[in-house]
């Protein structure tokens, strides 16, 4: 089974993703930050379930969204990483693009872009 | 933003206007004025840093709560900005207290009282999802408000002001800022794909 990861230190941000993908079925998996999602990413895969994508945030205390991409991409290169994030500056999006990020959303989001988008990337 | 060192204070001040977010940990203050925008002063006991974010909820928020909502969205952005301020500042969620103003009822009719409700209700939701503790409050009524605040003590002061004419400049600021937000109510970030 392949999950939906969302990746963000608010509770508000996780559940408002969560009930914008409700429709597409994924079950969904949830973290508070880059280090607390690599365990249960690892958890999930030793399992032998999969992640399918993981919609990731930037600013989170612990480990930041670009520092996850990083170590995630270490073992991972296929699966879609999109980063949801405040952040608008190009310099940032380089970055995430460098670190092997697949899209970048800038928060405030509708529901129906980040529907578009994760069908698009998951295919 | 702008920021002052000649200040009867004796500290830096830093003074928002609406729309505005800034979080630090230096020993400053932090000042604005609002009506009808709400201001929320967060707090970081265990790392002493500070922030206040001045914004508004554009319009009346729907009866589903704050996750179904589409006006509620762009509140969650604006305390996003906030957050993410604290965040970089070196923050944690976990030991955060709150502090919220504003939310005042200007002009008539029935659209100005539900701005407001809604706006205090978004609040409301907002921080009891976020687990954070809101340790004071002070919203609502037909005042405008004058806030300091202390980012390193999370000590806040409320002034209610009298005479509206005093800060005439901000009020026309705020409205300019609370007229945009109505008008781009719908407004989404940018979305990029790199591929
Ligand atoms: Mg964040």
């Amino acid at each position: 089974m392949k999950h939906i990861m969302i990746i963000d230190d608010s509770p508000t941000i996780r559940t408002s993703v969560e009930y914008a993908l409700m429709g597409l079925g994924y079950p969904i998996a949830n973290a508070e930050n880059g280090s607390d999602a690599l365990k249960k990413i690892a958890a999930i895969k030793g399992k032998g379930d999969d992640v399918a994508l993981c919609i990731v945030d930037v600013n989170m205390p612990v480990m930041d969204g670009i520092t996850f991409i990083g170590e995630f991409r270490k073992d991972d290169k296929f699966t879609p990483v999109l980063v949801l994030t405040t952040e608008s500056e190009e310099q940032k999006i380089r970055a995430g693009k460098e670190a092997g990020a697949s899209g970048w959303i800038v928060k405030p989001f509708s529901n129906q872009d980040m529907v578009k988008v994760v069908q698009r990337l998951v295919k | 933003m702008i920021r002052s060192e000649s200040n009867r204070f004796g500290k830096t001040l830093y003074i928002l206007y609406p729309g505005d977010y800034f979080a630090t940990s230096a020993n400053c203050l932090l000042a604005t004025v609002t009506g009808s925008c709400v201001v929320v002063c967060i707090h970081d006991a265990a790392r002493n840093i500070g922030g206040m974010g001045h914004f508004i909820l554009p319009g009346a928020m729907g009866t589903e709560g704050i996750i179904a909502d589409d006006i509620a969205k762009q509140g969650i952005a604006s305390m996003e900005h906030l957050m993410g301020e604290m965040v970089k500042q070196g923050s944690s969620r976990k030991s955060l207290r709150a502090i919220l103003y504003g939310a005042g009822v200007f002009g008539s009719g029935a659209s100005a009282g539900a701005t407001s409700g809604g706006n205090i209700r978004f609040l409301h939701e907002y921080f009891s999802l976020e687990k954070i503790h809101v340790s004071r409050e002070d919203l609502g009524g037909t005042v405008r408000r004058k806030i300091f605040f202390c980012p390193r003590t999370g000590v806040s002061y409320r002034k209610f002001l009298k005479n509206n004419n005093d800060h005439s400049e901000f009020m026309k600021l705020e409205n300019e800022y609370i007229s945009y937000m109505f008008v781009n109510k719908e407004k989404c970030g940018r979305i990029i794909l790199f591929d």
